[in-house]
């Protein structure tokens, strides 16, 4: 309760004009929000420019977040707004998530096709090839630690979407995995 | 409610049951159902896998360069910048020395303000060379400053005064100026205090310990 009311009070300080209450709200919270983005946007420079500009919005509109939910759940909610409607303008943007999970091939070096067979990589390679939908709510719900509540307010849908959601992109996992050589029994 | 159905409602709260997010309710609802279906206990495993390699996979993202908060903070548009409390300076000036408390003090520090914003706009305008003469500021732990382009004189001077510091020569080529900070020794002025001179960036642009 106390650190909610202490993001509360920088976004009111935020809000008459505190530069530096902006600089600690950056501090505490840019990596979080530059992290969620990439992992959106799959591009280092993009997520940087992204990532200001949310800082940017938060000194602009600061006087309209309302503290109902938490300061982190408002950021990543702009933060989330932002990253979708970046990859709408970068419309090239193909989620070829099969090839991102590929089994290893003769063409591989031998620390790539080590890395392929290794189980935690190719795990992590399909998170990486889930579509920006599914990212966004498996790493507000794992990497973020949302309930449910908060992660319905970043993603502004309904509780019962959220839940589907995060459940529809476990089976997607699975599927990839399948693609992959991993059956892992479910579903 | 089927079985099937049943399985389903529960395998879309299990992430958050192992995540610890799950309310108090759906919590009871998942143990129960697990208690009595003890084969979706390896869905726990699954999902505290999923969760870990997600950890992974965000960390690897890495940090974003170390100039982005430069260029948030240099990107803020002044007029959205709400004009802060003209003297809220001179509040929290007061409120560190509370031995000051006569009001004398207060009409003292407010002209030393004003005369020094005066010949801070002078120095801005005319950017003559400057130096005090020898032996008027000798004490104190010095600094070289440049200060921000659109810098006002007068936030110049109640910068200057909430640091108790004086200018004592400059501009330097690069418009940087020598200051003095009245109250402290060299061996105070360390890289906090630097950091905290440079927090004020819309007043300063570098700022850096000086040999003397």
């Amino acid at each position: 309760m106390g650190a909610v009311a202490d993001e509360a009070s920088l976004i009111a300080r935020i809000a008459a004009g505190d530069a530096v209450a902006l600089r600690v709200l950056f501090a505490r919270h840019h990596v979080r929000i530059y992290r969620f983005i990439r992992r959106l946007v799959r591009d280092a420079a993009v997520a940087e420019e992204l990532t200001n500009e949310v800082f940017l919005e938060i000194w602009r509109h600061a006087k309209s977040f309302a503290g109902t939910a938490s300061a982190l759940t408002w950021m990543l909610s702009i933060a989330h707004h932002r990253a979708i409607s970046s990859l709408r303008k970068r419309r090239e943007e193909s989620w070829d998530d099969g090839a991102a999970c590929a089994l290893p091939d003769a063409a591989d070096n031998p620390e790539v096709a080590a890395q392929k067979r290794d189980a935690g990589a190719i795990l992590r390679r399909c998170l990486d090839a889930l579509s920006p939908e599914h990212k966004g709510v498996v790493d507000l719900v794992y990497y973020h630690e949302m309930s449910i509540s908060e992660a319905a307010a970043v993603l502004q849908i309904p509780e019962n979407t959220v839940k589907t959601r995060l459940f529809h992109a476990r089976k997607r996992l699975s599927e990839l995995l399948r693609q992959a050589g991993i059956d892992r029994g479910w579903p | 409610m089927t079985e099937d159905s049943e399985r389903e409602e529960i395998e879309k709260l299990l992430p958050w049951y192992v995540t610890g997010k799950l309310g108090l309710s759906d919590t009871s609802k998942v143990e129960r159902f697990l208690a009595q279906h003890p084969d979706a206990l390896s869905q726990l495993q699954l999902i505290g896998t999923e969760q870990q390699e997600t950890m992974r996979v965000n960390e690897a993202m890495g940090w974003p360069s170390s100039d982005t908060r430069d260029r948030l903070m240099a990107s803020l548009p002044r007029s959205a910048t709400p004009s802060r409390g003209r003297f809220a300076r001179f509040g929290q000036f007061f409120r560190m020395r509370p031995a000051l408390g006569p009001q004398w003090a207060a009409l003292a520090m407010a002209l030393l303000v004003l005369a020094q914003a005066a010949f801070i706009a002078v120095l801005l305008t005319r950017a003559p060379t400057y130096r005090l003469a020898a032996g008027a500021h000798e004490d104190g732990a010095a600094a070289l400053i440049a200060f921000a382009d659109d810098a006002r004189a007068a936030d110049i001077a109640r910068f200057l005064a909430d640091f108790e510091a004086t200018i004592v020569d400059g501009p330097k080529p690069g418009g940087v100026y020598k200051i003095k900070l009245r109250n402290l020794d060299k061996s105070q002025l360390d890289d906090t205090l630097l950091s905290k001179l440079a927090e004020h960036r819309d007043i300063v642009r570098i700022v850096l310990p000086s040999r003397d």
